[in-house]
């Protein structure tokens, strides 16, 4: 008699410690959801937000809110270990789980070198410190190998390009953005680099006296882009209309989500701006 | 003396109730009637009904034998004029250009005033003892003053009958006089029949040659004083 | 006389709007290079974000005009009937399903129209129109559509907020010539029929009654009226997206300076507003270059101040 009831206190302790050993991680931003996955983590994300939707496994998690305003009872109810989040929009919320001792990850990277760090730290807090450094050179060797290319291109053969991250109002990046990087590792040059803040407003006369090689629409429209754009007035006259150099079919995510797609939305535009080198 | 206007068997007021029931009036050419009657019992309804604010239940009011409903709005308002009691001021024009609206009624939409209207506009501020006020904003002005500048513009519209409700109200007793004074003279010398509501029975009697008494919506009695 | 007078100085001042308008802006570029053919492009985008000013400028300001006699109150200017969060609410529900930009503007449009027929119709007692119950349905409507926009915006985020910030602050930056043009006629016809009304907004701003008895059809002129405010302030919002302070702002200004009279002030204020909105659209441009400021910020940064100072002044406002 005395011996079942041991065993069974020990299997129910046993099946205690292996849930509870089993970390538990929410992420409330699209590029933590993909850097998690990218680092081989499943099972252990318990909650994303309602935005996160690559991989496709992270369209099957339970969702705690959207991106700027999470549901912090969802939150506690699903009794994190840890919350990966961004700071910008998000620091109200960060704020208020810290003064629930929730322990919170804030990931905010403006560059691939502090997306490299991200990751690594990520890597450390989820005890993925392998896979991480894996990722990091996986991608790292496809940034070279796309940075050795373009490194035979001469400077003046460099493309002038305009990134353009809304229509109305005319947006678009500059240094300090992950996005401008890309497009600068990619052999190009983003006409707009040298503005105070990474994304803000641009004027269309600019646009037109700068006159890009190729324009990136960051977004998504249902109309063709080159149609889009040559039916503005005065646009007709910028080299990239000229060409028919006009894209919006690289995968915004790849290029604004600081994550592990990053590499993917730089090879793509090096094939826009240099197609057959 | 023929009837200028006719009131006959009208009723109305606002929404469900009806304030006038059946009320019957006939108004002569070059009478100065006076309309006294206790608070509520329609006075100010009955001169919504008849200048058209307010639309007509039942009966019919007849100008010049002409039904006032079917006539077009400004054609009515070149023949019959209204000073109200209430002169709340709305955007802050000029003496003048509150008097030229008077003139409204004989202007086209797009016309502007001519030199005869700014003349006869003139001619009624100088009637009202109201010319050296022209150029100022009506909200400078004190209440009597803008009493009169509402009359003179009710004289503008060189109407054929004029209707008052309590228009001396604002005024002081001397200007009281005069604003009545003047009201007779333009109704003996230039046969401007007058309808006017009045509180004051004494100051009816000594003007009107016609009282008609308003009670619970009926002329209760009328002749004269 | 005193108009000509104030109009030939008002003309002069939206010359050198233009000028200035034609000369300055993101790209520098000397005044003797401009008329080149290099830069024709440039020239002719500029240009039309003047004539957008104009006929921003008139049409809004013109349309306050008509709205603040009919109500009889200062505070009201164009997106007082529910057409601003109108047109916002339908932009951001067409981002939202994913339709294609160029039908931003049908739908900014429809929407609009819609707000303005729920809030006629809320504020019908037995077909006549009641002021007060105008201005209460437009508030209501207003802060029911803006709170429906909040609600989408924070549930589809980011691209709906991109579509919000143009709707919000408002830009002259047309990118379609044709569609200006499309918008030209009915401001253009919408600005004419409210002056052709002078003398009838003259009556109705002194009151209902008064303007009865002085031979106006008050209640089928401010239907009219209350119309072609929305067809104006509509296809404005169309093109321009909202632009605030405007209609608000240069109407009180003019009325001081020229007076209440409708025939003098609104083809004054016609002039004043396209200078106001041509040099704000300027600032917009150039204050830093080559980042754009929306031009409702500008708007407001300057009507705000000044509205206060207006409201101090109190004593001819009513």
């Amino acid at each position: 008699m005395n011996k079942i009831i041991f065993i069974s206190i020990f299997i129910c302790l046993f099946f205690y410690y292996a849930a509870a050993a089993e970390p538990r991680y929410i992420s409330l931003a699209p590029s933590t959801t993909e850097i998690l996955f990218a680092l081989g983590l499943d099972n252990e994300i318990a909650g994303v937000s309602t935005y996160c939707n690559y991989p496709e496994q992270a369209k099957n998690k339970t969702k705690v809110g959207s991106f700027s305003s999470p549901s912090i009872e969802k939150i506690i109810s699903l009794s994190p270990d840890y919350i990966f989040c961004t700071g910008l929009e998000q620091a109200p919320v960060i704020a208020q789980l810290r003064q629930l001792n929730i322990k919170v990850y804030v990931a905010d990277p403006v560059s691939v070198e502090e997306l490299f760090n991200t990751i690594e730290e990520i890597g450390q807090i989820t005890h993925k410190i392998k896979e991480a450094s894996l990722l990091i050179e996986k991608m790292k060797s496809e940034i070279e190998e796309v940075s050795s290319k373009v490194k035979l291109i001469p400077q003046e053969e460099r493309v002038k390009v305009f990134i353009e991250i809304w229509h109305e109002p005319l947006m678009t990046a500059a240094k300090g953005s992950v996005v401008d990087e890309l497009v600068n590792l990619a052999g190009g040059v983003n006409i707009a680099h040298d503005l105070i803040r990474p994304y803000c407003n641009f004027s269309a006369e600019k646009v037109i006296s700068l006159n890009p090689q190729c324009i990136i629409l960051a977004y998504m429209d249902s109309q063709a882009p080159l149609k889009l754009v040559q039916q503005r007035f005065g646009w007709n006259k910028i080299d990239a209309v000229k060409n028919g150099r006009v894209f919006n079919d690289i995968d915004p995510d790849t290029l604004l989500r600081p994550g592990p797609r990053i590499t993917r939305g730089l090879i793509e535009t090096y094939k826009r701006l240099y197609p057959g080198k | 003396m023929s009837a200028l206007l006719k009131i006959n068997n009208l009723s109305g007021g606002y929404y469900k109730e009806d304030v006038i029931r059946g009320l019957s009036l006939d108004v002569n050419q070059g009478d100065f009637l006076g309309v006294i009657g206790p608070n509520g019992s329609g006075k100010t309804t009955l001169l919504r009904l008849v200048t058209r604010v307010l639309p007509v239940k039942g009966g019919e009011i007849l100008y010049k034998d002409r039904n006032i409903a079917r006539m077009n709005l400004k054609e009515f308002c070149r023949k019959v004029a209204f000073v109200s009691q209430d002169i709340s001021t709305g955007f802050s024009f000029t003496v003048m250009e509150m008097v030229l609206m008077g003139r409204i009624p004989h202007l086209k939409r797009l016309q502007y005033e001519t030199m005869k209207d700014i003349e006869i506009a003139r001619e009624k501020l100088k009637l009202t003892d109201t010319l050296s006020l022209k150029d100022k904003r009506i909200d400078e002005l004190s209440a009597g003053e803008r009493q009169r500048v509402v009359i003179a513009r009710a004289l503008a519209q060189e109407p054929e009958l004029l209707f008052l409700d309590e228009p001396t109200s604002h005024l002081d007793i001397g200007h009281q006089v005069q604003a009545l004074d003047l009201l007779k003279k333009l109704n003996r010398k230039n046969n401007l029949t007058i309808v006017m509501i009045l509180h004051d029975l004494n100051l009816a009697s000594a003007y009107s040659n016609r009282i008609a008494l308003l009670d619970k919506g009926i002329i209760f009695k009328e002749g004269s004083p | 006389m005193r108009l000509k007078r104030n109009l030939l100085i008002l003309l002069l001042l939206l010359c050198v709007a233009v000028i200035l308008g034609l000369l300055k802006g993101a790209v520098n570029i000397p005044a003797a290079n401009l008329l080149l053919k290099d830069n024709q492009a440039i020239f002719n985008l500029r240009l039309l974000r003047i004539i957008a000013g104009v006929l921003v400028g008139s049409g809004l300001a013109v349309s306050g005009i008509a709205l603040q006699a009919i109500l009889r109150n200062s505070l009201a200017e164009p997106y007082l009937l529910g057409t601003s969060s109108g047109a916002g609410l339908a932009a951001v529900s067409a981002v939202i399903l994913g339709a294609s930009r160029i039908y931003m503007p049908l739908a900014a449009f429809l929407g609009a129209a819609l707000s303005i027929i729920i809030v006629y119709n809320l504020a019908r007692e037995r077909g006549a129109i009641a002021d007060k119950s105008l201005i209460l349905s437009g508030v209501i409507i207003s802060v029911a559509f803006s709170s429906l926009i909040v609600f989408l915006v924070s549930l589809f985020g980011n691209e709906a907020m991109h579509e919000m910030n143009w709707w919000l602050w408002g830009s002259l930056q047309i990118y379609d010539y044709k569609l200006l043009l499309l918008v030209a006629f009915p401001v253009i016809l919408g600005v004419c029929v409210i002056y052709l009304f002078a003398q009838d907004l003259n009556a109705i701003s002194m009151g209902e009654e008064e303007a009865i008895h002085l031979g106006i059809d008050t209640q089928n002129i401010k239907k009219i009226l209350i119309f072609i405010t929305a067809l104006i302030t509509a296809s404005l919002i169309c093109i321009c997206g909202i632009i605030g302070f405007v209609g608000l702002i240069v109407p009180h200004m003019m009325r001081l300076i020229v007076g209440p009279n409708h025939k003098i002030l609104i083809p004054t204020t016609c002039l004043a507003a396209s200078v106001f909105i041509i040099l704000c659209d300027l600032l917009s441009r150039t204050l830093f270059a080559p980042v754009e400021i929306p031009i409702g910020v500008i708007t407001a940064i300057i009507g705000a101040p000044v509205f206060i100072i207006l409201l101090k002044k109190g004593k001819r406002i009513s």
